[in-house]
């Protein structure tokens, strides 16, 4: 079997590494030497475009470009950050049949997962031919807080790349084991790590001792990133470009698009200077047919007050996280900070107020969670030998009661793998069968968290309510999959189900991707 | 339609010769008999396979197939039964034979005294070209499988260990452990256990079991994972003693303390009496963990499984077993139970002074069992469960260390 890669799939830009014969670590570059390639995806004479490639073309071909795929895959178009972010991307939102959220691209839809299959596609070329060998299986990281569906659909994701996922790992939780996997000192260390990417926000509180890398607690927002705080910019300048010209930039997914790529600049630009010059030449025509060109000055002061309120969100998670993991801000002894986003200045601000201390900046943000997914599939491969991983359940799991009650019987943050029993009694007389269903979320209304899947015992014995016993077991592996028995305690019949929560694409489906893609790229060797 | 089944009587003299047995025969679910006028096929088999330490270990089976004489690499004539069901139990002690069999390096074959009730044979040494067959399948991929195989067993037996244990027992530990040292022996046991160590290997049953072991280890840290955790822990170890020891007075109302009903929970420790020991003097609550002490103040075995007529109290002998002098305990046992066959804490006592002369002997095997008759005797024996536990986990890492050596071979 052949070496296993880590790979950090991002919302803007994705990264991969593997470790070298020393054990350590390595990101494997582009042979252009990109360290990173962006999750840019565009279909251009019905082809795909990855990369640095489909990045460049974006601002002309709007219409067949897809970038932020991770912000929609495994989510439905109804939920509520689905919502948030239809308003104001350039990109055109659809539902599937299933209400998933897929995405418009060249007048067709496709799901997120074959938009981030391209990604994975394109990074395990570029493994293979820098490592000059056939590359078929990899850690792929997630946002922390990604519910089970979204973790699923992102393993479908790999395996229409033709990789097999063999675990997902949480983004902090990668980043915490690179940075202290060599650094092997004695006594327990509480660090805190700090998550903030193109489109999702984690903080995890873990504690590091002899090798072990223990997560305490995690926290996070799964629709906050940077692409929030573009959006700022790009509603700031469209704003004032309607006053000035009666121009809506929102109406052509192109100007959209322009918009978009100068305030992201504007925005990198400001995380090292004072100020900086948004330059948007041939905009659009006013209402009078002049050609619109937009030159605007943009400085650090008024991206803050811009964006006070984004960087005030990330607040709640850090203390709530601190909270659940039993620990004040003293306790903490290092602030690790991963994600493009935390180079920003104000964000920078806003983490040392939060922690009380200054966040270390010995770990490249872009890397740091590439190469703690290539240390954590060293770990799995048996060739790093002493270090163990104990993670989380980053959200919690529990059962419907009454028509819409949620009850929580495993609590989030809980050490995995965990398992816990429940006893129910029957309800009614003669109770038939007991049907129990598993959700995953915080919400004590059962329509806001997600349903992971079912168990049903039935012929059960007769008996007066509440006489009739069944105990429910579940249990979650360290690969987050979830096993549900039941057992009726007279008699001992029980029943077993594991769980698999659909990534929204059946296994139908993704075997006709698979197999579609086999063909177009055979079509397209010959001609 | 139902015949009696044909009883064939197998001794073992050695456990070398037992792990002989296990690699050729019992692996396969098969035992090959030694017969020149066989048993017509399907004729129903009972095999009562006395183990060196005169333990009998039941197989039933069927004969499946007549080997002719040159068959079955001249081990033939005789039959193949092929058995039903072999006892998890027996298996694993077997398995243990093999493992120290393997750690001696020796190969030296012994000479089994097989006798059936049909003919009255001796079985054939095995051959070298047996011992050669057994030696090339070491080098092809049959040793990867059958090293997981015996992980697997190694896990599956550890697990079933742990599960009598309390949590601090799991997590190998003293009653008055810090928070540090928990910590660390939840981390120690996390590198050797946690699923993600066993994910370099093909089965998934390996991680399942680990996975399971790996709940113990983590809800027993949960569970004492800090300094008020832990007192409220040992409290409710030490009112399930109590309760339970009032139970027996209740229902025996003798001088002697040494009865009492079988036990509701499956491990709670030995508990001295409550007037004797202080409170707040953790470390010395719960016997097998304290340091020896003079003998009115040892614990007096109060729990003891089933009710039978005790002639007394073996304070003394218990203190020998705890110091260390297994002879000396032997001897005032072997005189008690002249008095008094029956007696239950008798015959665990001189199983638990001979389970652990055995293993300071290195006789896993003979020691494993002892610990079992122990067990068996008294369930809550915190100390035939420790080392049992011990044992199950050397063997868990004797076994992931060998496959890990094949597999850095193989990859």
């Amino acid at each position: 079997m052949g070496r296993i890669i880590g790979i950090d799939l991002g919302t803007t830009n994705s990264c991969v590494s593997v470790t070298d014969d020393r054990g350590q670590p390595k990101i494997i570059a582009t042979p252009d030497g990109e360290r990173t390639i962006p999750s840019v995806v565009a279909f251009a004479d019905g082809k795909p475009l990855v990369g640095i490639k489909a990045r460049r073309q974006a601002v002309t071909n709007p219409d067949n470009t897809v970038f932020g795929a991770k912000r929609l895959i495994g989510r439905k178009v109804n939920q509520e950050e689905v919502a948030l972010f239809v308003r104001s991307s350039p990109l055109r939102i659809v539902a599937a049949p299933n209400g998933d959220a897929w995405l418009k691209v060249g007048g067709e839809g496709k799901s997120p997962q074959e938009i981030s299959s391209l990604v994975l596609q394109r990074i395990r070329e570029v493994a293979e031919e820098v490592l000059n060998e056939p590359i078929t299986r990899a850690v792929v990281t997630v946002p922390a807080y990604f519910d089970e569906p979204q973790r699923q659909a992102t393993k479908d994701a790999g395996t229409i790349a033709g990789m097999e996922i063999v675990r997902l790992l949480n983004e902090p939780t990668a980043a915490a084991l690179a940075f202290g996997a060599h650094r092997v000192r004695k006594g327990r260390r509480l660090i805190a790590v700090f998550d903030l990417g193109g489109g999702t926000f984690d903080v995890s509180i873990m504690a590091v001792e002899d090798g072990i890398f223990e997560v305490m607690a995690t926290h996070g927002d799964m629709a906050l990133g940077g692409d929030d705080w573009d959006r700022r910019i790009i509603e700031q300048l469209a704003d004032e470009i309607f006053d000035q010209h009666r121009f809506d930039v929102t109406t052509s997914p192109m100007t959209l698009g322009r918009l978009k790529e100068a305030a992201e600049q504007a925005k990198i630009a400001l995380s090292t200077t004072e100020e900086t010059v948004i330059r948007l030449p041939y905009l659009g025509q006013s209402a009078t047919g002049e050609p619109i060109h937009v030159e605007r000055t943009l400085t650090r002061e008024q991206l803050d007050a811009l964006t006070g309120d984004l960087a005030e969100a990330l607040r709640e998670p850090c203390e709530t996280a601190m909270r659940e993991a039993g620990v004040d801000k003293e306790d903490i002894e290092e602030v690790l900070l991963c994600g493009g986003m935390t180079r920003t200045q104000s964000v920078q601000v806003t983490v040392e107020d939060i922690f009380g201390r200054k966040p270390s900046k010995r770990a490249n943000p872009d890397e740091v969670v590439a190469l703690g997914a290539a240390a954590y599939a060293a770990i799995l491969a048996g060739d790093f030998d002493d270090a163990a991983l104990l993670d989380v359940t980053p959200r919690d799991i529990g059962i419907k009661v009454g028509e819409s009650g949620f009850t929580t019987l495993i609590p989030r943050n809980s050490m995995l793998p965990v398992r816990t029993k429940k006893l129910f009694a029957t309800t009614r007389d003669d109770q038939k069968f007991v049907h129990i269903e598993v959700y995953q979320g915080e919400s004590g209304d059962i329509h806001q968290n997600r349903k992971l899947g079912h168990i049903t015992l039935d012929r059960l014995p007769p008996g007066k309510a509440g006489t009739i016993k069944v105990e429910l077991s579940i249990t979650i592996d360290v690969e987050s999959i979830l096993n549900v028995g039941a057992r009726e305690l007279s008699t001992g019949k029980e029943t077993r189900v594991r769980i698999r929560p659909t990534g929204g694409l059946s296994e139908r489906e993704l075997i006709a991707i698979i197999e579609r893609r086999r063909v177009e790229e055979q079509t397209q060797t010959e001609s | 339609m139902a015949s009696a089944p044909l009883t064939i009587k197998l001794r073992v003299t050695s456990w070398k010769q037992l792990a002989g047995i296990y690699k050729r025969d019992l692996t396969r679910s098969a035992i090959f008999l030694k017969s020149k006028k066989p048993p017509p096929l399907g004729t129903k088999v009972r095999i009562n396979l006395t183990l060196p330490s005169d333990t009998l270990i039941v197989l039933a089976g069927i004969i499946h197939r007549h080997i002719p004489a040159a068959g079955l690499g001249g081990r033939g004539p005789g039959v193949d039964v092929k058995l039903n069901h072999i006892p998890q139990s027996a298996m694993w002690l077997i398995e243990s034979a093999l493992a120290s069999a393997k750690s001696d390096g020796s190969k030296s074959e012994a000479v089994p005294t097989s006798t059936a009730a049909a003919e009255r044979q001796r079985r054939a040494p095995p051959t070298h070209l047996e011992r050669a067959e057994e030696e090339s399948k070491l080098e092809d991929g049959e040793a990867l499988v059958e090293a997981e195989e015996e992980l697997i067993s190694a896990l599956k037996h550890e697990l079933e260990s742990l599960r009598k244990l309390n949590p601090f027992q799991v997590l190998n530990i003293k009653y008055d452990a810090n928070d540090d040292q928990v910590r660390a022996a939840f981390g120690g046991l996390t590198k050797k256990y946690h699923p993600d160590r066993f994910a370099r290997f093909q089965s998934k049953d390996a991680r399942m079991y680990a996975s399971e072991i790996f709940i113990l280890i983590r809800d027993a840290y949960r569970k004492l994972g800090d300094d008020g955790a832990r007192s409220k822990v040992l409290n409710d170890l030490r009112a399930e003693a109590q309760r339970r020891r009032a139970d027996a007075q209740a229902k025996t109302p003798t001088p002697t303390p040494s009865r009492t009903p079988p036990p509701r929970t499956p491990s709670p420790p030995r508990t001295p009496s409550p007037q004797r020991t202080p409170p707040p003097q953790l470390a010395n609550i719960i016997g097998a963990e304290a340091t020896p002490e003079p003998e009115q103040s040892r614990p007096v075995n109060v729990e003891r499984s089933k009710p039978s007529r005790s002639t007394g109290n073996y304070s003394s002998a218990d203190a020998l077993i705890e110091a260390g002098k297994y002879d000396e305990a032997l001897a005032i046992y072997s005189l008690a139970r002249r008095k008094a066959p029956n007696d239950p804490h008798v015959r665990a006592g001189i199983d638990l002074a001979e389970g652990l002369k055995a293993l300071a002997q290195r006789d896993r095997l003979e020691a494993a069992q002892r610990f079992e008759a122990v067990l068996e005797l008294d369930p809550t024996n915190e100390r035939a469960a420790r080392e049992l536990a011990d044992m199950r986990r050397q063997a868990t890492t004797d076994r992931k260390g060998l496959l890990s050596r094949l597999l850095g071979k193989k990859v």
